[in-house]
């Protein structure tokens, strides 16, 4: 027994301390130093998250390298895929296309008399620019859903700086580097988006499922019945998180509950949009205002410019068809109007012979009635009566010799 | 059977394929998660780890491994250390295992890497839930365990073949 218990401790003490041929540590050493680092890691030591950047900036430029064979074969694969249904999608792409072209002028419309207004009801705005910035390192790994994107501290991103995909939230920054940023996506078990789910305009908050969709959580019970599926759910603001008014994705309401379905597909990322805020005075007084703001205002009013200039297109076109109708119309109406006296002067002319057939039926039936009764209304020698050809004369023939 | 001229650089170069693996799975999350069936993933590093502890194998310095999960950790964005734990636990229980072992079985081996990945991975996943407040799906790591487990048994063949032309 005590042997047995002898040949543990020896195989215990000869796995932790032994040092192989070769090895420089002992793997209790490194298993205690690797303790450390974890304890250390989890406090924000100054220097740790200094040694953490650049490690960081070493190890994401080497991934991206790493990963450019994987990559290459992965996304050949995808596009000999794409490249197959490649004309279906274009047809409906086109047709899509057609309808937002129409609508995004609208809503540049609206986004510039939006800031106007905002400019008018705040001393102070927040205007944002979004910067453009490449996915260099996206593993899909199942436990964390993050990406590494090349743009960091130094292009002015932070802790919560809001990541989009077009015009759609995919995530917001969780760490910074110099020149690289992890993202947390929206599909991450950890990431939880306050929205707004329209029609009905209901509070809820979206969290991963840790796949590629979001769970609605933390909502009132009576108002579950009223979410419809294809509802679509826009970021509310809440928290000051995220920025209000950015579409997440449609609502699927089926057995398994109520899930979202994100508008980005987050394993296709390849450039991302990151939203850079910056606080932007407004001076009461014009004469100080300085000069970068004047290029800016200039470059509202000359965006504005183009946008009326783009309406004033779409209205001259539009009053060019109004007008060749009209024209149209026009002759239209001539022909109209000479039918219609046309047809009045056949209407006219039937009247008459009508007029005339009447006159002519009473004609006769006088005539008829005289030869019957004119021995009656006829004035004689010895007779009462009326001379022939006067009105009593005529009414006595009409009344059958009734006087 | 492939056959090398010892001190050439390409023999050099395939002695140190095992810690260049490593590296590139590290770098890369080498577990093909990009075919895309739910919840399939598997821990190509504590396969390598593993085999090549047991081994004993002159080049696999347990400082680069370390390193190795250093490097993991960045990637994944877990907290620094946590990987390197992990791959240094691997690299403990494979020297144990080695020190008691007389006449190696590769299905005891099997067994005892399954005993081994679980309990690592229960050690992983409480210290992210408890002390760093990460939300994780539990699913993830059993299907994980399970895939990295079955896998053992091919990888060693390979790993085998791999050998067997070194020491020729």
């Amino acid at each position: 027994m005590a042997s047995s218990r002898d040949d543990f401790v020896i195989a215990i003490r000869s796995a932790f301390l032994k040092k192989e041929t070769k090895q420089k540590f002992s793997l209790l050493s490194l298993l205690f130093l690797s303790v450390l680092i974890i304890f250390l890691s989890s406090f924000n030591f100054k220097i740790i998250n200094n040694i953490r950047s650049v490690i960081n900036e070493i190890v994401y430029r080497s991934s991206f390298i790493v990963s450019l064979p994987e990559n290459f074969v992965v996304n050949s694969s995808k596009k000999i895929f794409e490249y197959s249904s490649f004309y279906n999608e274009y047809k409906l792409n086109e047709s899509e296309l057609r309808n937002l072209k129409s609508k995004e002028i609208l809503n540049e419309i609206i986004i510039s008399e939006n800031k106007e207004l905002k400019n008018l009801i705040e001393d102070f705005t927040l205007t944002t620019s979004k910067i453009l910035a490449k996915v260099i390192v996206d593993h899909d790994s199942p436990f964390l859903k993050t990406i590494i994107i090349n743009k960091g501290s130094q292009d002015g991103l932070k802790i919560g700086t809001n990541i989009f995909d077009k015009n759609y939230l995919i995530g917001r920054v969780i760490e910074t580097n110099f020149k690289s940023a992890r993202v947390l996506l929206l599909s991450d078990l950890n990431s939880s988006v306050p929205i707004s789910i329209i029609p009905g305009n209901i509070q809820a908050i979206v969290t991963g499922d840790g796949a590629n969709s979001g769970e609605i959580k933390y909502i009132k019970d009576n108002l579950i019945g009223e979410i419809q599926d294809q509802s679509i759910g826009y970021t509310s603001g809440t928290g000051d998180l995220f920025r209000s008014g950015v579409p997440v994705g449609k609502i699927n309401v089926d057995d398994r509950g109520i899930n979202l379905n994100f508008y980005s597909d987050f394993t296709q990322l390849k450039y991302v949009f990151a939203e850079i805020e910056k606080k932007e005075k407004k001076l009461n007084n014009l004469i100080n205002q300085s000069d970068e703001e004047v290029v800016l205002d200039n470059n509202v009013e000359a965006f504005k410019i183009k946008l009326l200039n783009e309406e004033i297109k779409i209205l001259d076109e539009t009053n060019k068809k109004f007008l060749e109708k009209n024209k149209d119309l026009v002759s239209k109406t001539k022909e109209l109007s000479t039918l219609n006296i046309n047809l009045k002067e056949t209407i006219q002319n039937l009247n008459n012979r009508i007029n005339q057939n009447k006159l002519d039926q009473k004609e006769l039936e006088f005539l008829r009635l005289n030869l019957l009764y004119s021995s009656k209304c006829q004035k004689g020698t010895f007779k009462k009566g009326y001379k022939v050809g006067t009105p009593e004369y005529k009414k006595c023939i009409l009344n059958k010799g009734n006087y | 059977m492939i056959s090398f001229q010892k001190k050439n650089w390409i023999y050099k170069f395939y002695t140190w394929l095992p810690v260049l693996l490593l590296y590139i799975s590290v770098l890369n999350e080498f577990d093909l998660n990009y075919i895309n069936i739910q919840y399939f993933s598997f821990n190509f590093p504590f396969l390598l780890i593993f085999y090549f502890a047991i081994k004993e194998y002159s080049r696999f310095d347990f400082l680069l491994v370390f390193i190795a999960g250093l490097i993991n950790d960045t990637v994944v964005g877990l907290p620094l250390g946590i990987s390197s734990c992990s791959y240094i636990l691997v690299c403990i229980f494979a020297a144990y295992l080695r020190n008691i072992t007389i006449r190696p079985n590769l299905i005891k081996d099997w067994f005892y890497f399954l005993f081994v990945i679980s309990l690592i991975n229960s050690i992983n996943y409480s210290v992210l839930f408890f002390f760093f407040s990460f939300e994780l799906d539990i699913m993830f790591y059993v299907v994980n365990n399970f895939f990295t487990f079955l896998l053992y048994v091919p990888v060693t063949y390979f790993f085998d073949k791999y050998l067997e032309a070194i020491n020729d």
